[in-house]
């Protein structure tokens, strides 16, 4: 349902309606506007995710740095953080060369979105969950699995990633599973060293980590945020 | 398409008597519920994937928050429990205190929702599945759950959790793990399970909330098909248990789809 053809309908009524009743039909309709208009916002950052995920899939670093806004961020794991497009394509590179190779698999599925549209319609934060399917040449394939906390932005009439924050919880040897084998995540690298270190120290799976939630819980109203960080014993979090 | 529909509609209204079509308010109105449907399934599923990220880490308290205060659940074979203080006794006791553990990996992640809301946009249904990718193996659970509009505001008021799958990391060709059952592991619950099935190597399908999309029947699974299994197949003992320990009909309201 466009806006476009709710503003449309405005017009309309406003040909077929006695002039007293026009400023109730006219706040009723732009109310409606701005609700259509938050849905397809929604509908848009979840297009824009997903986008992001194809394009990362395959390797496709140009494209998938496209996405984002001058100034925006993206950071995997505990790699740190790169800024801006030219240097989110180099960091890329760190997973494979651009359009992958023969021996590669990097599937990182953008699934289980919980998308919250700001409601001046400008900025957007989401969560996604997903499966991660991992290959490289000379190595045994990797399952995996991770959060992502995600920012966006609206430049003009169009959705931008401002920041992508990709969380791994866990990683494992394919043919061994969680069960026997939990692969440790990289660090900064030393051939294209981050912008900047990573904002949170964590070790996936077996440590524990709770990506912090980026929105109130529903029914509360509460901040999620502030929900205790479980014990790591490794690095000393929450050892009492 | 509907929005044209709709666009058409209000174009009638201005070439026609006012007499002969509704008022612009009630297209209004009828616009504003059109709206509010989506914007209630859209709460619905998010509602389900929360669900899910609480499940992931341990976080009871907050997951018992999304219930009403006198929702059910019930999970696997486990039986009913009555009541959002129940929904987080269940929680507590069987897994364990709020938080996630190191060492611990339990992720229960929410896909495939099919949402739907009733006409007085009160009542709302999601069919849903969950993949579990745990430290234990994988599990797959499927969910048929009602909620309930309060003061604005959704919440669980029924949640149905079939087990379809369970396995190690064996993986299901070689390791099938058994359904759960009432007195498997604290606590109990407050009622029986409303229908006693296996899971995988065996089959069980729940009824789904709403009828086939496109021919607009309902499918009914056949429950003789799907009860306990204690003796060979096509035995008089067999036919019996098909029916034993079915307390309830594990059936669910049908949702009915709204005639614009």
């Amino acid at each position: 349902m466009s806006a476009r053809m709710i503003i449309a309908g405005v017009l309309l009524l406003g040909l077929a309606t006695p002039a007293f009743a026009q400023a109730d039909l006219q706040s009723r309709l732009a109310a409606y506007k701005q609700r259509v208009q938050l849905l397809e916002d929604q509908d848009a950052i979840e297009n824009l995710q997903a986008t992001y995920g194809y394009y990362f899939d395959k390797g496709l670093w140009g494209q998938a740095a496209a996405l984002f806004t001058r100034t925006g961020s993206f950071e995997y794991g505990q790699r740190g953080v790169y800024i801006g497009p030219a240097r989110i394509q180099k960091a890329m590179l760190l997973f494979g060369p651009e359009g992958l190779a023969a021996g590669y698999l990097n599937v990182h599925m953008m699934l289980q979105p919980y998308i919250v549209v700001a409601p001046d319609g400008k900025t957007a934060t989401a969560r996604w969950q997903g499966m991660m399917q991992l290959s490289r040449p000379g190595a045994n394939g990797v399952w995996g699995v991770g959060i992502t906390n995600a920012d966006y932005v609206k430049e003009g009439t169009v959705w931008k990633i401002a920041k992508e924050h990709f969380y791994v919880t866990a990683q494992t040897d394919y043919d061994q599973g969680f069960t026997k084998s939990a692969l440790p995540i990289e660090g900064p690298s030393a051939l294209f060293p981050p912008d900047a270190p990573p904002t949170e120290q964590y070790r996936s799976f077996p440590g524990a980590y709770i990506p912090p939630f980026n929105f109130d819980h529903p029914v509360t109203g509460k901040p999620l945020k502030d929900i205790p960080e479980p014990v790591d014993t490794v690095t000393g979090r929450g050892v009492k | 398409m509907k929005t044209h529909a709709l666009i058409a509609a209000l174009l009638c209204a201005v070439a026609t008597p006012a007499f002969a079509e509704p008022s612009a308010s009630d297209k209004l109105d009828a616009l504003d519920k059109r709206i509010t449907r989506l914007e209630d399934a859209n709460q619905i599923e998010r509602l389900q994937r929360l669900y899910g990220y609480f499940v992931d880490k341990g976080q009871w308290t907050q997951l018992s928050e999304l219930f009403a205060d006198d929702a059910t659940l019930e999970i696997g074979g486990k039986g009913l429990f009555l009541g959002k203080k129940r929904v987080l006794e269940y929680m507590q006791t069987a897994f364990g205190p709020d938080g996630a553990r190191e060492g611990g990996l339990a992720n229960h992640m929410q896909f495939q929702p099919i949402a739907d809301v009733s006409d007085d946009g009160k009542t709302g249904w999601i069919r849903s599945r969950a993949w579990v990718m745990s430290s234990g193996g994988w599990g797959l659970p499927l969910y048929e759950d009602e909620f309930v509009k309060e003061n604005g505001v959704w919440k669980f008021k029924r949640e149905s959790g079939p087990f379809t799958m369970y396995t190690s990391w064996d993986g299901w060709g070689k390791n099938a793990l058994n359904n759960t059952w009432p007195d498997k592991f604290n606590p109990a619950p407050d009622l029986p399970p409303s229908t006693i099935y296996l899971t995988y190597p065996a089959y069980y399908i729940i009824p789904f909330h709403y009828p086939n999309p496109v021919t607009g029947k309902v499918f009914k699974p056949d429950m003789d098909e799907v009860g306990a299994y204690a003796a060979p197949p096509g035995t008089k003992l067999q036919e019996q248990w098909h029916k034993t320990g079915r307390l309830a009909d594990g059936s669910q309201p049908i949702y009915t789809p709204p005639k614009d």
